[in-house]
């Protein structure tokens, strides 16, 4: 009995030991902005298959993340939903170069099933039930930190619904958590990425509709490596950027640099 | 007196401001038993913990067998580990989680005694708790809870034995049990032993020595039967228990002219020594119930009694054998002597509150002291 | 169900109680049966962690330990790694914020072993430490049992700190609360519901060990 207890005591201390030594041959850290939730997981599906390898992904607003880089966080590719941040970042010689663009994004707005508002693109239905006061709580990214949010913010100012709203917003941290908070029938609709929406997780709580391009700032979607980044997170961005990558974002609503969007 | 030249096994001087204010000297030879009384809060509890270590005083002296275990002017102070002590607390502080035997062995597990648990079975054995060994504390009652405390106290072979109110928390007929298995005990115990208690009774039964404690200062120490029936101050008398203590003037100092007189109350009494007191000084007197006789019809009729004193009965109290008689002395005083007397007696005489009695003085019990101011 | 995540967790819940124990018993102790100045004033911090909000805490890590304070760079050279987004650092951040749950159950303890106890142990010979190690530990026990039960429970529910401090990062400091959220914001229900499952089992436990050691003294009565 002694000889087993002093047995179970030893592996569990061989198990836990060493807490956080070793950890430098692990999978590099590739964190994305939210919208690519779905997108990234397929393409590192991928990218597994193709390499044998595998990155661990670390999902959040483009804000967020940029400011972890800033603080040292191990983070070696970064998939940023706006320039802005990776600029930033470039210009502060923290990254390798300024990356290069992999996409552009589009925001929809939607509903979930059983709302009062409709799918409407123009946001006039948007409007009219704001007026009836059938819209208590509206969701978006928070715009302090999160690209898509931002553009959210941007289009209702411009079809002057901002301060209306304002106080019926529900800021999700990252467009990702916006995509929750707006399907989860708690609140009456948001609006979120297109990405988001044509993931079927997210597409089947509600419908929704594209919102025009050229109603807010563009969302070039940039990424870049980070200074010191390994070969396996290089091997990734390779990867983003070639046509696996490629195919598999333009599935989820993006377009491509060079192509017609 | 041989006595003179056997060594004083406990030697205690302790002088402290705080916690409790103390001024105590108190000496106890090997085999003695001495006997610390006082009041409740006097300190004697405190003066066991400095002997045992667990207290530092300011300033004094304890020292067991001629080593010195705490001396403030050498600075030397010896834990209570390595003080060869056995102390039984007032509730025993048994080990709750041990068995009364690990609880006795445990004290021997120092590493020099080869076989604790044998030699802690046969300590429980002397203190007759033979087949009891693996009860915890718990599941003993408190007679059998204070042996064990005893065995614990006795395992490493003290040099001195000190006891905190050993038997406040037991009834009667444990007390009585407990007490004759001391005595038996002392007979083979070769140490001094302190023996903290609030009952006088205890006390003189027990004690070889007696010390009087009061608000952390001795105000009496020496043979029991002395500084009871020869208290040196009022005070001393009270905490002794004594009831019959009066005020009275010296009317005459005992010497060659004859026996000293005590002016009382309107009566003179011949008390058969006077001190060093003078005439015409205010003492304060006193003598045991003991020595105060009921004076019944046909006493030596004739003869003046000695020391005879009218009064009324006011009390007969007790039920059982002895009772305690109160005599009240004078009209509408507050002055009540006491005395005893036998169930039987009392009945066969036929006394009762409000029956008029006179009561003999014995001249040579009167004790005098010196007033309280 | 993550199970890098749980490893996390555990691994994290376990190192927080290994090297909070020493500190839970000594401080403790100092506390129950210590007089010295200032006691007032150090129980009212140790129980500081219990109410302050973890948001509040990580922020005074961040900054206390940012990369470029010296602070920072000494824990770096220390560990081998900055405080924020390791193992090392959600490790420290959960030390402190455990300070409470190790140590008033422990100091409870040791205050319900009566003094007269301790001492009728050194007068029967025992040293300090034996002392310490015979008669105190074994009657302080369920104190410390519900005190590491607590600090485990406690620890893998731990969010706020971890987050601010640990980013998110996967085997390094995403732990299962944190992956419960991430989950969640996934649209991976089933997954979180899995988690959620598991640290709600962990925590009714943890709660149940902590009412057995409650009342697991009878026989310190008599």
């Amino acid at each position: 009995m002694q000889i087993l207890r002093r047995g179970i005591l030893a592996s569990v201390i061989t198990l836990f030991w060493a807490p956080g030594l070793g950890r430098a041959a692990e999978e590099p850290v590739v964190a994305a902005a939210s919208d690519l939730q779905f997108a990234l997981a397929e393409i590192r599906a991928l990218f597994a298959a193709q390499t044998g390898r595998d990155v661990r992904l670390a999902f959040g607003s483009s804000g967020n993340i940029a400011r972890q880089i800033r603080s040292g966080a191990p983070i070696e590719l970064f998939l940023s939903a706006d320039e802005s941040h990776v600029l930033a970042l470039a210009r502060d010689g923290l990254t390798e170069g300024e990356g290069l663009l992999y996409a552009l994004g589009r925001i929809v707005i939607i509903v979930p099933h059983g709302s009062p508002l409709e799918a409407d693109g123009s946001l006039e239905d948007l409007k009219a039930a704001l007026a009836r006061g059938r819209v208590e709580k509206f969701a978006i990214a928070n715009p302090e930190h999160a690209p898509y949010g931002q553009r959210a913010k941007e289009v209702l100012i411009r079809k002057d619904l901002w301060s209306a709203l304002e106080g019926k917003l529900v800021l999700g941290e990252n467009v990702s958590q916006a995509a929750q908070f707006a399907t989860s029938g708690a609140a009456q609709g948001g609006i979120i990425a297109h990405s988001l929406a044509l993931s079927p997780d997210v597409g089947r709580r509600g419908t929704f509709a594209l919102i025009p391009a050229d109603w807010h700032t563009p969302l070039r979607q940039r990424m870049v490596l980070v200074k010191g980044a390994g070969s396996v997170a290089r091997e990734f961005f390779e990867l983003v950027r070639g046509p696996g990558g490629r195919a598999i974002l333009k599935r989820y609503g993006f377009t491509l640099p060079g192509e017609p969007g | 007196m041989g006595e003179v030249s056997a060594r004083c096994a406990l030697e205690v001087r302790l002088l402290a401001a705080r916690p409790v204010p103390l001024d105590v000297m108190l000496t106890c030879r090997s085999t003695e038993l001495l006997a610390l009384v006082g009041p409740s809060g006097a300190g004697k509890t405190t003066v066991l913990r400095a002997i045992a270590g667990l207290l530092r005083p300011s300033a004094g002296l304890v020292a067991v067998d001629g080593e010195t275990w705490f001396s403030s002017e050498s600075g030397v102070f010896v834990p209570p580990q390595a003080r060869r002590v056995g102390l039984v607390f007032q509730d025993y502080a048994l080990f709750p989680h041990l068995s009364a035997l690990d609880n006795v062995a445990i004290a021997l597990g120092s590493g020099l005694e080869p076989d604790p648990r044998r030699k802690a079975k046969s300590l429980l054995a002397r203190v007759r708790l033979e087949g009891l060994e693996e009860r915890r504390p718990a599941e003993l009652s408190g007679g059998e809870r204070q042996r064990v405390a005893l065995a614990r106290a006795l395992a490493r072979e003290p040099r001195v034995l000190l006891l905190d109110e050993p038997f406040s928390a037991v009834d009667r007929g444990t007390r009585e049990r407990l007490k004759r298995e001391l005595r038996i005990l002392r007979e083979s115990l070769e140490i001094p032993i302190v023996l903290v208690t609030h009952d006088i009774d205890e006390a003189l039964a027990l004690a070889d020595r007696l010390s009087v404690l009061d608000h952390g200062t001795t105000i009496a120490s020496g043979r029991p039967d002395e500084v009871r029936s020869r208290p040196s101050s009022p005070a001393v008398a009270r905490l002794m228990g004594h009831a019959n203590v009066f005020d009275g003037v010296v009317e005459a100092v005992a010497g060659e002219g004859g026996p000293g007189r005590i002016r009382w109350r309107g009566t003179v009494l011949v008390a058969g020594a006077t001190g060093c007191f003078s005439k015409g000084e205010r003492v304060t007197w006193l003598i045991g119930p003991e020595n105060v006789a009921l004076l019944k019809p046909g006493d030596r009729a004739g003869e003046a009694p000695e020391n005879g004193i009218d009064g009324i009965l006011t009390e007969l109290l007790g039920a059982s054998d002895q009772m305690i008689a109160a005599v009240r002395v004078g009209e509408g005083s507050d002055a009540l002597l006491q005395f005893r007397i036998a169930a039987r007696e009392a009945r066969r005489l036929g006394l009762a509150p409000g029956t008029p009695v006179t009561v003999s003085l014995l001249s040579d019990a009167i004790h005098l002291m010196a007033p309280e101011r | 169900m993550d199970w890098t995540a749980f490893a996390l967790s555990l691994k994290l819940a376990f190192w927080t109680c290994v090297l909070i124990l020493p500190v839970g018993v000594v401080a403790g102790r100092a506390l129950a049966w210590g007089q010295f100045r200032g006691k007032a004033l150090l129980e009212a911090l140790i129980l500081l962690p219990l109410v302050l909000p973890p948001t509040v805490l990580g922020y005074y890590l961040l900054v206390g330990f940012a990369p470029g304070s010296a602070l920072g760079r000494l824990f770096a050279s220390l560990f081998g790694a900055p405080l924020v987004f390791s193992f090392s650092g959600i490790l420290v951040a959960s030390l402190i914020a455990n300070l409470p749950f190790a140590i008033q159950p422990l100091e409870r303890a040791f205050e319900a072993i009566p003094p007269a106890v301790r001492e009728a142990a050194w007068v029967s010979g025992l040293s300090n430490w034996r002392t310490f190690l015979k008669i105190e530990l074994p009657l302080a026990w369920p104190g410390l049992v519900s005190g590491l039960a607590l600090t485990f429970a406690h620890t893998l529910g731990e969010f706020g700190v971890i987050l601010m401090i640990g980013g998110n990062i996967p085997g390094e400091t995403q732990t299962l609360s944190i992956a419960l959220y991430d989950r969640v914001q996934a649209f991976r229900n089933w997954e979180a519901g899995a988690m959620a499952a598991v640290l709600l089992a962990f925590s009714f436990l943890a709660i149940a060990i902590v009412h057995v050691m409650a009342r697991r003294r009878p026989w310190l009565h008599g």
